[in-house]
């Protein structure tokens, strides 16, 4: 350990500067002190003495500008103080030889540009020359950051009086050439300054050096900043003086800091207007660059300034946009694969990344022409089979960049059906590995949804299906193991969606839309099937009341509808197939119902299959008892609905109905099941009673007795008081509806029996809701016989 | 001059012609004084007049005669009692008498030859000055006066400029160029330096004008090394390929013109010193000898105009097309006015003719720029 205490680098650096800044408090007060009493050498004296502050060696780049700041400050003073004496006219013989008779150079060159740029604004003759020599003497500073602030000096000092005329008047004062010409040398003096400061000093200080070289990167950019600000700098002076010369430097220092920014400062900078007809030597130089810097950023970052002039451009009336000689894209393409070429450790998600570039340019400049971007994906397929790549994983620093370019044509176009026109989407998307391509899919059919694109013919449902087939199918490069059931369901539920806006208003086509779809759902798997299939079932039921309602237009609508029926059979029993019951069950009813309104030929045969295949399913699969109830009761009701059966053909499902009712295992269901069946009586309808309700009263009554039996049987008093509650309904149900056979005894018995039980039950939840149920009831029957209707049924009799 | 205050005595004056529109000139004297006196050129005449002023009015002052003298000598301060006149001219004023009151004598020197330039140095003197004498009986009555003598010498015939690739091997290579060998007193010196091989840390670069004043012969030969003037040209550490341009304005220094064994007496050699000194302080150095002469004033007049516009002599840096540094320099060995330097030669030179030079680093034989870890 040192024995003196060892300041911190903060605290050191603050005491060196504050000492600093103490002497040139006192010598600039000198300075001034001596200038006001008109001692001219005294005073330059001192201002030498405190320029000698400069040539510290010991300040950080931050303290040493504070220092900087200070001393140019001060040197303020000598300058307006010489500029009044030579307004004067009190010129100093020899002043500009005499400051450089200071020994050392630091103090000697900051004098001669203060002194310097006196004698310029007092006489613009000598402009040219002294501005020649000051950037030519600044040579002799080498070390860097004393050089940078030397030469930033300069700069700062002659900002105002660059020459900036195309012909001068008098040679001798300066034409823009040669302000041109001062700033590129100055500009590339400092740029090797600045370049410098990396290879000096040890290894180990590098991320500080680096770090410091960041905060300094701002004087070296000043340099193209005032060419920038040179007004007659036109584009023909920009294109064969300044961007060579800026250029040539930049390439030439081969240091990756140096070229990332400053190729960063021209695209900045400059007008685009000049960037626009200057891209092939621009990108030229990026091809040259070294290989440490991230040209993408460059390119991109050029791109993005220029789509968004294009679009100013467009939207500001009157100004010039891209001029139409200027093929952008093509340049751009072009240099981008020369770039690519020569950079042959380019990490590929950056050139994917410059690819994506390439696309936003196409998107925003170009938005017609989808041609470029597939030519785009085009090019980046052959980049990858070049790099024999052929899978992408998920989650790489590629596949991300990757998506990224595959989702802009996507979220450009909001049109699934342009996505479809990029030829080369596909073979992009065949290179993905499993998740990516799910993902990208996924992401294809949301953006479908949302935007509500419409896919119209069998073509392009094939190419969509085929490209989304991540999702559809299984893969054979899928993981093995289980997806997580939740968004598996929501991504096939997307689908199912998606598969709504596969729509034609032609009929014909939609019915080759749909058998398409089908294909491709059809090879989904068990798992996909039960949610994909529903839908297409349900769309060709649809299309066949389309055929219906065109029944006038098309002659063999007929035979069409029975092929949509048949196709609709075939796919619910691919859904059987797949060990499922219910599902089916319900779409063969739907597709009975759809069948029943529509009067095709043989028609009532189908709905007759489609029945009877309910049936089956029912008695073969569905063998959970609460499930038989649920399902009997829907082909009760959607049988009760239908009217296209003859009486030979009503009459079988009809007691086949009941009978499966009253085969029922538990007698709770069974009595349910017979009080469903007896409306089948009452309400059912066939060809036979010419679509009007058959009323067999006596039928019905059968029914309902036979439910009171079976309720008897229940052992359970409280489901016992709740079947007969809900008998009582059906008993008043059929009463109302005038079935003769149902009487107010019959009531009055039901109601005194349920009163008998009631009391009986414990109180608990179940036992208030029977409760509830029966006082509604009675509350019905009451509110009947009080206000008895015009019709004259009658509650006479009818003990409450 | 009378020890007892009796006797007569007498003041002398010596009034030169022509003084109103004679300049002066600055030298310094022995001690380090500065003195002005009238400043004469070879073959002008040197006239005026010598006013005796008696002491005792009406007394009168017996003398051997009063006679008066041109005299250019040189005086080696080793040497005290030995002055070497190399001029001397005698004018009688008055014969042997009685001076009865205050007489004035006129005396003309026509067209005297006035072969060196007035010079002090640290070992020697050369000075020219009017000596009058009223001889006397137990104490001659003297009166000197000095006056500088400036040689003005013409455009040298010869001029070329000073070219030379010096370095230590594998270590540091580099070309300098002075645009001259022979630079008038009020000149400017224009130069650069160019780096071939950079592999040690420069901390900065200098120009040193050194004075050498040789006095003697044989034996006792002495040398006396003085630095005029130190002049930083570069800050910082160049690398290979940078061009530094140099730019010495003379004027403002002490200067003189060389001297080149001057009546066998001595000589005053002027060498530019071109010093870089390493990280750790280490000199590198290279000395080359420039010849001073001095321009008539006439010329002058041109820098009186220079108040509303500076000189900016040449530069040898840069150009038009400077902002991109030259790739391929080469240097020129055709170029007659370039010498690439023999090492060994160089070597020799430096080992005899300075006694500030030890060499240190590196293979010395290899060395013609000479590295000092000693000094300063």
């Amino acid at each position: 350990m040192p024995m003196t205490p060892q300041l911190s680098p903060v605290e050191d650096q603050e005491k060196l500067l504050g000492e600093a800044l103490g002497v040139v408090k006192t010598q600039a007060l000198q300075m001034k002190m001596c200038l006001d009493r008109s001692k001219l050498m005294d005073g330059l004296k001192h201002a030498s003495t405190m320029l000698g502050e400069l040539r510290t060696s010991l300040l950080s780049p931050k303290s040493y500008y504070e220092l900087y700041m200070a001393i140019t400050d001060e040197l303020r003073h000598l300058e307006l103080y010489l500029f009044d004496e030579f307004q004067k006219g009190r010129k100093v013989a020899d002043l500009y030889e005499l400051v450089q008779y200071a020994g050392n150079i630091v103090p000697r060159l900051y004098l001669l540009i203060t002194v310097g740029l006196v004698y310029i604004k007092t006489n613009t003759c000598l402009k040219r020359n002294l501005l020649k020599d000051m950037v030519e003497m600044c040579r002799g500073v080498q070390h860097p950051l004393r050089g940078l602030f030397l030469r930033n000096y300069l700069l700062q000092c002659t900002r105002n009086v660059l020459p900036d005329v195309a012909e001068p008047e008098d040679e001798s004062e300066g034409s823009v050439k040669d302000s041109i010409d001062f700033v590129l040398m100055n500009f590339a003096e400092m740029n090797k300054l600045w370049v410098r400061m990396q290879h000096q000093g040890h290894s180990r200080d590098r991320e500080r050096r680096e770090r410091e070289r960041e905060e300094l990167r701002i004087l070296v950019g000043t340099n193209l900043v005032r060419l920038s600000q040179l007004e007659t700098v036109n584009l023909d002076k920009y294109k064969k003086l300044v961007l060579p010369g800026i250029l040539e430097q930049v390439v030439s220092c081969r240091d990756a800091i140096a070229q990332e920014y400053l190729m960063e400062c021209i695209i900045q900078v400059f007008p685009d207007e000049f960037h626009l007809q200057t891209l092939h030597a621009f990108l030229k130089s990026c091809a040259e660059l070294q290989t440490g810097v991230n040209v993408k950023n460059i390119i991109i970052s050029l791109i993005d300034r220029l789509a968004t002039f294009s679009q100013r451009a467009d939207s500001a009336v009157g100004s010039a946009g891209i001029p139409s000689d200027v093929r952008l894209f093509d340049v751009f393409s072009d240099q981008v694969a020369t770039i690519i070429q020569s950079r042959q450790d380019m990490p590929p998600e950056d050139i994917v990344s410059l690819q994506v570039s390439l696309v936003n340019l196409a998107h925003k400049c170009y938005p017609d022409r989808v041609d470029y971007v597939d030519k785009v994906l085009l090019t980046t397929v052959q980049i990858f089979q070049k790099m024999n790549v052929d899978r992408i994983e998920y989650n790489t620093a590629v596949s991300r960049e990757l998506t990224r370019l595959m989702r802009i044509p996507v979220d450009n176009y909001n049109n699934l059906l342009t996505v479809l026109q990029l030829q080369h989407y596909g073979p992009l998307l065949d290179l993905f590995d499993y998740h990516g391509r799910k993902n990208l899919a996924a992401y294809l059919v949301t953006n479908a949804l949302e935007n509500e694109t419409l896919v119209p013919t069998q073509e392009q449902v094939d190419a969509v299906l085929t490209m989304l087939s991540p999702l559809i199918q299984d893969q054979s490069d899928q993981p093995p193991g289980e997806e997580d059931p939740e968004d598996f369901a929501e991504e096939q539920s997307l689908l199912g969606r998606f598969i709504h806006h596969l729509r034609s208003d032609i009929p014909d086509q939609q019915y080759l839309i749909l058998s398409t779809a089908r294909k491709h759902f059809g090879a989904g798997g068990n798992q996909r099937i039960k949610y994909t299939l529903p839908p297409i079932v349900f769309q060709a039921y649809q299309l066949a009341f389309k055929y219906r309602t065109l029944s006038n237009e098309d002659e063999v609508w007929e035979k069409k509808c029975q092929k949509i029926f048949q196709f609709c059979h075939q796919t619910i029993t691919a859904l059987i197939k797949a060990e499922l019951a219910e599902l089916p069950l319900r779409l063969f009813l739907q597709g009975a119902i759809a069948v029943a309104r529509m009067e095709f030929e043989n028609h009532e045969t189908v709905a007759y299959e489609f029945m009877s295949q309910a049936f089956s399913l029912y008695e073969d699969e569905i063998s959970d008892s609460k499930a038989q109830l649920a399902a009997i009761t829907l082909i009760v009701a959607t049988f009760e609905q239908m009217s296209c059966f003859s009486e030979e053909n009503h009459e079988p499902l009809r007691t086949q109905c009941a009978l499966a009712a009253s085969k029922l295992l538990k007698k709770p269901d069974q009595c349910r099941g017979v009080a469903t069946c007896s409306h089948l009586f009452w309400s059912g309808k066939n060809v036979a009673t010419k679509g009007q309700e058959m009323h067999e009263g006596k039928r019905v009554l059968e029914c309902l007795k036979k439910g009171v039996r079976i309720g008897n049987q229940c052992m359970d008093p409280s489901v016992q008081v709740q079947l007969f509650v809900e008998l009582l309904n059906h008993y008043i149900y059929f009463y109302e509806k005038d079935n003769n056979q149902v009487t107010v005894q019959m009531l009055n018995q039901l109601i005194s029996k349920i009163r008998e039980e009631l009391p009986n039950l414990e109180a608990n939840e179940e036992t208030e809701q029977i409760n509830k149920h029966f006082t509604n009831t009675l509350e019905h029957l009451r509110n009947r016989l009080e206000s008895p209707e015009s019709e004259g049924l009658s509650y006479d009799g009818l003990i409450l | 001059m009378s020890f007892f205050g009796f006797g007569q005595s007498a003041d002398i004056e010596i009034v030169l012609d022509g003084t109103e529109n004679r300049k002066m000139a600055e030298i310094k004297s022995e001690d380090g004084k500065k003195e002005r006196h009238f400043l004469y050129y070879d073959g002008e005449t040197v006239s005026g007049k010598v006013n005796v002023t008696l002491k005792k009015p009406g007394s009168k002052l017996e003398h051997q005669g009063i006679k008066i003298e041109f005299v250019g000598q040189i005086e080696l301060y080793y040497d005290r009692g030995n002055h070497h006149e190399f001029t001397s001219l005698v004018k009688e004023l008055a014969r042997p008498g009685e001076l009865m009151q205050n007489t004035l004598y006129a005396f003309e020197f026509l067209n005297v030859e006035k072969p060196f330039e007035s010079y002090t140095g640290s070992n020697v003197r050369l000075r020219y000055f009017l000596r009058v004498t009223i001889v006397r009986r137990l104490s001659d009555v003297v009166k000197e006066e000095d006056i500088i003598v400036h040689t003005l010498s013409s455009y040298p015939d010869m001029n070329n400029s000073i070219k030379m690739e010096v370095g230590i091997e594998d270590c540091l290579h580099i070309e300098f160029e002075y645009n001259k060998s022979k630079y008038h007193l009020k000149d400017v010196i224009v130069g650069k330096i160019y780096f071939l091989l950079v592999r040690i840390k420069i901390k900065n670069m200098e120009i040193a004008i050194i004075k050498r004043e040789t006095t003697g012969s044989g034996p006792n030969t002495f040398t006396e090394n003085e630095t005029i003037a130190k002049y930083e040209i570069m800050d910082g550490a160049p690398v290979r390929g940078e061009s530094i341009p140099i730019r010495v304005f003379l004027a403002g220094y002490d200067l003189t013109p060389s001297m080149r064994d001057i009546n066998k007496k001595f000589s005053v050699r002027y060498y530019l010193n071109l010093v870089l000194m390493d990280d750790e302080d280490r000199r590198y150095f290279k000395q080359q000898e420039i010849t001073l002469w001095r321009k008539g004033e006439k010329t002058r007049k041109n820098l009186q105009t220079s108040a509303t516009s500076p000189q900016l002599p040449p530069l040898m840096t840069g150009g038009t097309e400077s902002f991109i540094p030259a790739q391929n320099h080469t240097s020129d060995p055709k170029n007659p006015t370039g010498t690439i330097e023999d090492m060994k030669r160089d070597m020799d030179e430096e080992e005899h003719s300075s006694n500030l030079t030890v060499p240190a680093v590196g293979d010395a034989s290899s060395t013609n720029l000479t590295a000092d870890g000693m000094d300063e």
